[in-house]
């Protein structure tokens, strides 16, 4: 497929210039991340996500299955993350880019690996039966920052999901359907959040947040760095690039924190919404009244 | 099994007998295959790791999709930095088999490969190639400050410009990560056991300056401890320099008296007696 | 079941990055399409005559299978058809049909990881593919709708639900889908299950009904119908409606 157009090179000086008068061609101030909008689907479990032109759709799934051999008390947790031609014409169907596997490996490390997701919780029956709980991400418009608006999408994906409610008598396993039972949601640990610094100039001295993707064909390095509201680091990932002063490394860590606490708090305004919004037939509180036991 | 965590706190020994702030023994060496432009052989502790450059030269036939789309080739006006590693079956305990399409070597690859190309003078090969490829031979943590320091000695080992070392290594915390507790030490070069207990960084840095190429951090950790492990871990990559420096000085030395390069007039400062 | 929306909801050009691009919604499914084109093709795809029309349909759960490559397969032959592809040879125009919302049914547990799409979607992913091949200004021969019908036999008597749901489509002895083009040719018959030349002509006239209704404004034209196959949508006149509610919005200025 064709590749993507590299910017001109006056298009490059002039994003580079005002850059180093800390001008940014949509007026942001460095540090400010574009208009946020974060929206759940009609069904559980599909959350979509807007960053200015940048839009990140991602969907919870989940079935029933047979646990890996050498992990028989955990559930299978994955996050698939492959690009599309409606990102852009250079993603190809089946042929990964680095891109591609960098998002990935990221999404893995911030919400997998750091336990996000209690997998022990999956278990239904030790070695034979598990939930396997599926997010699959689509990006259906790239103007950069994919890394933030894919993690945000996924994180409230999993969160707005519900599974289906199962119960074991004497052996036998029931899963029920939607008509039967209302659906239970994860057991969820915690939410950390991605957040990518770009850096310019020859040493890396300016930092930017939430680059557009103008912004980050010139860049000269980048920082994903993934938090919890706890202050607690799920992942750091600099790799490579130019190299950036440690001090300014830590207090573009101290600067996603406050970030990663804004994402949260939105988040949960917009969890809670959907509750209300949910709950208003009172067809549902009905329903959740009669699975109380 | 697991890090013995209250005998850290009354000898202050970790388990391989180290303080917090050593450095396991590195060996390394320079231009061990004769045939390649540049070759390395490195160990840190039991990581060990060889590496061989090629190039620059001309590029071969276009590989599948690795560097071409959405990340932006460089469009031919710099030298490509194409890193492969392979990852032997035999190099870690639970042998294991590790596909030429695994994410975790994928993403050393382009780790390594971004972190050197921003050091290297690629400007100065345009339409070329650099090949860079790693072979890790056996594993016991810091992996990827392997990788980066036996790439940097092949890079320096085939002569291509470079505006100073990229030298590399870990650091890590006594501390859990649910807990935010001020009396966690920081320690130096983690090994495979306490890469796996405890949280750690990697660290790269270019010379002698503060500056961080390349910062991975795989496990959860309070946002505290990262100073302290970042400070170590920059003042190793110091140590680590100097390492590198010595393999290449001695080097230039014995191959000075062996009569195999003429003592040039850039190495008049480099006392060879 | 009954929850799904009977009135089709559209809106052209949502992505900004793509040439053309549509969302669309009805009857529980949402569709958004991108299409890029024409552009430069790649050797294996190039016809040395005509453009190459590119169709990648991806389920929102899972990874597509063979399920998604057949409709691909067929999409990719009716919009051959109608776009005019001899005006672009040696390119590809490439359409991405990525699926949001499928309606589900409550009454069965899915397997997602194995995604498997019916035939009930293909009238929304044509649907979409048009409108955004109408916003990203592919030149075309004509326009198409489309829609899809069940039959149910329930005691004897045969049955046509225009826009079945999951459960009807599980329940129903055949499913058919018809695609015309604004020509009132017919561009694309799919059928699956068991049924009688009767029962085909019947949803024939069913979908053509739906598909192709005159333009309101020609009075006196009123088609003889039962009461049945009237009270489905109007796809033609919405294709119609979705484009100039574009056209005026981005003409507002004027």
């Amino acid at each position: 497929m064709p590749r993507e157009a590299e910017p001109s090179l006056s298009e490059r000086q002039f994003v580079l210039q005002a850059l180093q008068e800390n001008l940014r061609l949509d007026g942001r101030e460095l540090d400010q991340y574009r208009p946020l909008e974060l929206s759940f689907g009609d069904q559980y479990g599909v959350a979509d996500v807007t960053f200015g032109r940048t839009r990140v759709l991602a969907k919870a799934s989940a079935e029933v299955t047979v646990p890996y051999a050498d992990r028989p008390l955990d559930g299978i947790f994955n996050i698939a993350t492959e690009l599309s031609p409606m990102a852009s014409p250079a993603f190809e169907v089946n042929r990964p880019t680095e891109t591609e596997i960098l998002l990935s490996r990221l999404l893995e490390k911030t919400v997998r690996r750091s336990g996000a997701l209690d997998t022990e919780s999956l278990c239904l029956v030790a070695g034979q039966k598990c939930w396997s709980v599926r997010v699959d991400v689509h990006v259906l418009s790239h103007d950069g920052n994919l890394i933030d608006a894919a993690c945000l999408a996924v994180v409230a994906a999993l969160r707005h999901f519900r599974k289906p409610d199962t119960s074991i008598e004497g052996g036998v396993l029931t899963v029920y359907t939607a008509a039967e039972r209302e659906a239970v949601p994860l057991s969820w640990l915690h939410s950390p959040f991605c957040v990518t610094w770009s850096f310019f100039g020859d040493e890396g001295e300016t930092a930017v947040l939430d680059a557009t993707r103008l912004e980050e064909q010139v860049r000269v390095a980048s920082c994903t760095v993934s938090l919890n509201k706890h202050g607690e680091i799920c992942q750091i990932a600099k790799l490579g690039g130019v190299p950036v002063d440690a001090v300014a490394l830590l207090q573009c860590t101290a600067v996603a924190l406050t970030k990663v606490k804004e994402f949260s708090e939105l988040v949960d305004k917009k969890l809670a919404e959907d509750v209300k919004k949910r709950d208003k037939g009172g067809f549902m509180a009905e329903l959740s009244a009669e699975n109380e036991r | 099994m697991p890090l013995d965590t209250s005998a850290y706190n009354l000898a202050l020994l970790r388990v391989d007998g180290r303080r917090w702030n050593e450095l396991r023994r590195v060996h390394a060496q320079i231009r061990t295959q004769a045939a390649a432009d540049g070759s390395s052989y490195l160990e840190m502790g039991h990581t060990k790791v060889m590496c061989v450059v090629t190039g620059p030269s001309e590029p071969g036939p276009r590989r599948g999709g690795a560097g071409a789309g959405g990340g932006g080739g460089s469009g031919g006006k710099d030298a490509e930095v194409a890193v492969s590693i392979v990852i032997a079956g035999f190099s870690s305990v639970d042998r294991k088999r590790h596909g030429k399409g695994d994410k975790r070597t994928l993403e050393l690859q382009s780790t390594v490969s971004n972190a050197l190309s921003a050091s290297l003078h690629t400007h100065l090969f345009p339409h070329s190639q650099i090949n860079i490829s790693l072979h890790v031979l056996s594993q016991d943590g810091s992996l990827l400050a392997a990788l980066i320091n036996a790439a940097t000695l092949a890079c320096v080992d085939a002569g291509i410009p470079m505006t100073d070392y990229v030298a590399a290594c870990t650091a890590g915390s006594t501390s859990t990560y649910a807990a935010n507790d001020e009396a966690a030490d920081p320690l130096l070069d983690l090994n495979h056991q306490e890469e796996q207990e405890l949280p750690g960084l990697t660290v790269a840095t270019l010379g002698n300056s503060d500056r961080v190429a390349v910062l991975v951090c795989e496990s959860r950790v309070q946002v505290g401890r990262l100073e302290g492990m970042l400070a170590v871990g920059v003042d190793g990559c110091k140590q680590m320099r100097e390492i590198l420096d010595r393999v290449v000085r001695e080097k230039g030395q014995r191959m000075i008296q062996e009569g195999t390069v003429e003592r040039g007039v850039g190495l008049n400062d480099m006392d060879v007696d | 079941m009954t929850a799904a929306t009977t009135t089709p909801e559209a809106a052209v050009g949502v992505l900004p990055r793509a040439d053309g691009s549509a969302k669309y919604s009805h009857a529980g499914y949402t569709v958004t399409a991108s299409v890029n084109g024409p552009i430069e093709a790649q050797r294996r795809d190039e016809h040395a005559y005509e453009a190459h029309v590119d169709v990648t349909v991806r389920p929102a759960a899972g990874v597509g299978a063979t399920r998604e490559r057949h409709l691909e397969s067929i999409l990719q032959s009716s919009l051959s058809q109608i776009i005019l592809v001899k005006n672009f040879p040696r390119s590809v125009i490439q359409i991405v049909l990525q699926i949001e919302d499928s309606p589900e049914n409550d009454y069965v547990n899915t397997k997602l990881v194995q995604a498997s799409l019916n035939f009930a979607i293909m009238p929304a992913l044509i649907q979409t593919a048009v409108l955004a091949l109408l916003s990203a200004a592919v030149p075309m021969r004509a326009t198409a709708t489309a829609t899809a019908v069940a039959t149910v036999r329930q005691g004897g008597a045969t049955k046509t639900i225009v826009d079945p749901s999951p459960r009807e489509v599980e329940t129903a002895q055949s499913v058919h889908v018809f695609a015309f083009t604004s020509h009132d040719e017919l561009l694309l018959a799919e059928s699956e299950g068991d049924f009688t030349v009767k029962e085909w002509d019947d949803s024939y006239e069913t979908a053509k009904a739906i598909c192709c209704r005159p333009e309101p404004t020609k009075e006196g034209i009123a088609m003889v119908l039962d009461d049945e196959t009237t009270a489905g949508p109007d796809m033609r006149h919405f294709l119609r409606l979705a484009m100039e509610t574009k056209v005026a919005s981005d003409l507002y200025w004027k």
